[in-house]
């Protein structure tokens, strides 16, 4: 089971088209779904949501990971997706979170450290900025983690 | 702000338990076994039962029957080509698992499964005789317990096999038979309304290349889906075969708008066995009865849209338009008289000189390709080199070019150049490429240090290493390369770099920009003073006035080519021109 562990960091942009409220709805739908499947398919992982884009890593065993990233290929919520990592890795970065999140769903949030990221995921240095993505990701759910914990 | 939510739920490491039903215990099964085990009299004798036998042997359906210790009964002659059974019949009183052992057709897992499930047959109540269905591969497989008696497992042929002829094994889906009849069916219904999708993956070969053949037909499978997924009830997806499908719409209206859907879906990236896969699509759409009424017409026209989306850049969806009908059929009979030139030797070769600046001298010739069709008249390179190099005539076209350029340079009475220019298409096989630079110069006794090869940048952008390998071979030779054209492609003068290049030819737009615009001037300026400190010679194309001609010498090029000297001419023109004393160009020779 080990040896089959696989991470996966995209980025995507949001095409829910409506006022904040209904995207807050949806991304309310989109976590819960998640979770739950991923609960189910023994995957982890975190979703930043900022900007209009999403960033998220997942991770798990391959095949239920392939599927679950079909999955949300075939939604038609995002568009424009960008892999930025894919591969086998030794240790999970969110062994706690079926699906941490991080963001702010309003349109008008403007996260910039998020901002400079997302450039950087959607220009051509796709290694970096897997690991921006990443490093955001694990950064933000620490913090929170940090929070919950005191 | 960032909000996360620390409620996330915890990850489940549950495994759910699995039963199989149907497993019970040995105990249960022997006991159960041993009640059934006195068989019930055969009535109405030995000749009733030998026509019985007589009947299922000739049924077309495969039947194997077993006793209650799963022996063989019989076996019919159907069930044993299914199975795959080589050589005589098999006894009567065999064991099944001797029987499935010698069973070609199927694998050591498939011959256990069907021994597990006979016997789990055998366990069930005898009162519940309800037949269990078993899929194997191609192979699909009813078991029937008998009441008072064994298993007979049936091996349906017709509609299983008829069904398999119809399906791509691979995905699933219809195939191309399955397509064929479905638009047949389509196109006769009273409306004859329908929509022709045609799409074709991009990129699919480099998958397989570079993953493999399993991750591409892995990925075949994902795309299938894909498509399955976005389409409704009465619209019918197959695969055509290799990354070929096909969908049928029975409407006419909201072709492009599925098309547009499908083009982002499956241009979204892949995560298939541990890669990354990144495809993309390109779609032609046909519509019934506008574009034509009859299936193959349809499909030509479908087809015709899909070449034109590639053409325009793939990734992209195109409606057949009656246009690219004559486009079609024009470049068809383009492509006829185009083979027909190459076995008939239609090409000629003109050469059209090159000076040196600013003594006037010959330093070479540049050959070029003329094609004198009997119809067509003067047939301009613009128009059939394209073709030439689309479906490869361009190689022994190529190959002639390097022949007849060399033999004639041999001829001439002063050791100059000969320019012979190189398609991007030829490097794509590297060996047979310098073998035709190898044997046309061993034949015509011209030494590699008068060849001199022009390559466009396009030759750059292929596989570079493997592209620069050739070039260096051509180099090891004495061969020289030239760099055609500059300033019109990419103009990376990081090409300039990547190799040793003896040339730069400065493409003719910018001499012809000279007189009325300064870009063109400054361009030339700061291609000359690059290619001398660079070492490299700087020829100048299209030079046809006095003025022009100044300019070039004034900006420090080397070499100019153009009108103002001469026209290309024929070969038998080139001694005469040799002939002639060095000027610098002051006459308007016009050839």
């Amino acid at each position: 089971m080990k040896q089959d562990l696989y991470r996966a960091v995209y980025c995507s942009r949001i095409s829910i088209h409506g006022p904040p409220r209904r995207i807050a709805d949806e991304l309310r739908t989109i976590l819960k779904v998640s979770r739950r499947n991923n609960a189910r398919d023994d995957l982890s992982g975190a979703l930043l949501f900022a900007n209009q884009c999403f960033a998220q890593a997942l991770e798990g065993p391959r095949a239920a990971l392939e599927r679950c990233f079909e999955r949300i290929q075939n939604d038609p919520r995002h568009a424009d997706v960008t892999v930025l990592e894919f591969g086998p890795t030794a240790t999970r970065e969110f062994p706690k979170w079926s699906m941490a999140f991080a963001g702010d769903p309003s349109p008008e949030a403007n996260d910039p450290l998020a901002f400079v990221v997302f450039e950087g995921a959607f220009a051509r240095a796709r290694e970096q900025a897997g690991s921006a993505v990443l490093g955001l990701l694990h950064g933000l759910v620490r913090r929170e983690e940090a929070w919950a914990l005191a | 702000m960032p909000l996360a939510s620390p409620h996330a739920p915890p990850r489940t490491g549950e495994t759910a338990a699995i039963t199989r039903a149907g497993a019970q215990s040995k105990h249960k099964a022997a006991a159960n076994h041993k009640a059934k085990r006195s068989p019930a009299p055969v009535t109405g004798g030995a000749r009733e039962e030998s026509a019985l036998r007589d009947a299922i042997r000739g049924l077309e359906e495969g039947m194997v029957v077993l006793d209650p210790d799963l022996r063989l009964v019989l076996c019919n002659q159907s069930a044993r080509r299914q199975l795959g059974w080589a050589g005589a019949p098999p006894r009567r009183g065999l064991a099944l698992a001797r029987l499935l052992a010698r069973a070609g057709a199927l694998e050591a897992a498939e011959r256990a499964m069907i021994e597990t499930r006979c016997r789990a047959l055998l366990a069930t109540a005898a009162g519940a005789p309800q037949p269990e269905k078993l899929t194997l591969g191609d192979l699909s497989l009813r078991l029937h317990r008998l009441a008072g008696f064994g298993v007979a497992i049936f091996l349906p042929t017709g509609a299983s096999e008829g069904e398999a002829a119809l399906r791509d094994p691979l995905t699933g889906l219809g195939n191309r038979r399955a397509f064929q009849a479905a638009l047949t069916a389509a196109l006769a219904r009273p409306d004859g309304e329908v929509a022709l999708i045609l799409l074709d993956l991009d990129r699919f070969k480099h998958v397989n290349d570079s993953f493999g053949h399993p991750v591409g037909d892995a990925l075949l499978r994902l795309v299938a889906e894909r498509l399955r997924t976005s389409l409704r009830a009465a619209d019918t997806l197959v695969r055509l075969g290799g990354d070929e499908f096909a969908i049928l719409l029975p409407r006419a209206d909201g072709a492009e708008a599925l098309a547009e859907r499908l083009v982002d879906l499956v241009s979204r990236p892949y995560l298939v066995e541990g890669h990354l896969a990144n495809i993309g699509a390109s779609i032609g759409i046909a519509r019934a009865p506008m574009d034509a009424r009859e299936a193959g017409l349809l499909l030509r026209r479908a087809d015709l849209a899909l070449y034109a989306a590639k053409a325009a850049g793939r990734q992209q969806f195109a409606l057949f338009q009656p246009e690219m009908d004559a486009r079609a059929q024009a470049r068809q009979a383009l492509e006829t008289d185009l083979r027909r030139a190459v076995a008939l030797g239609q090409f000629q070769l003109h050469y059209q000189p090159l000076v040196a600046v600013p003594a006037g001298n010959i330093i070479g010739f540049e050959a070029l390709l003329r094609w004198q069709n009997p119809a067509r008249g003067m047939v301009s390179p613009a128009e059939f080199i394209p073709l030439a190099e689309e479906i490869g005539l361009i190689v022994p076209i190529g190959e002639w070019v390097l022949r007849q350029a060399c033999r004639t340079a041999a001829s001439w009475s002063e050791a100059v150049l000969v320019a012979v220019n190189v398609s991007a298409v030829q490097f794509t096989d590297g060996a047979r490429l310098l073998r035709a630079v190898d044997e046309a110069l061993a034949s015509s006794g011209l030494p590699g240090a008068r060849l001199e090869l022009e390559i466009t940048e396009s030759v750059l952008l292929r596989d570079a290493a493997e592209t620069l390998a050739i070039l260096h071979a051509l180099h090891a030779r004495g061969v020289r390369i030239a760099m055609d054209d500059f300033g019109t492609g990419y103009s990376s003068l990081s090409q300039l770099r990547s190799f040793p290049f003896d040339k730069i030819k400065i493409d003719r737009s910018f001499i012809h920009e000279v007189e009325a615009q300064t870009d063109g001037q400054a361009v030339v300026r700061a291609v000359a003073a690059l290619g001398t400190s660079l070492g490299i010679t700087v020829t100048v194309e299209g030079v046809e006035t006095e003025a022009q001609a100044a300019f070039v010498a004034a900006s420090g090029g080397h070499e100019m080519q153009g009108y103002l000297i001469s026209r290309p001419v024929p070969a038998d023109a080139v001694p005469a021109l040799l002939a002639r004393p060095h000027t610098t160009p002051k006459r308007q020779t016009t050839g």
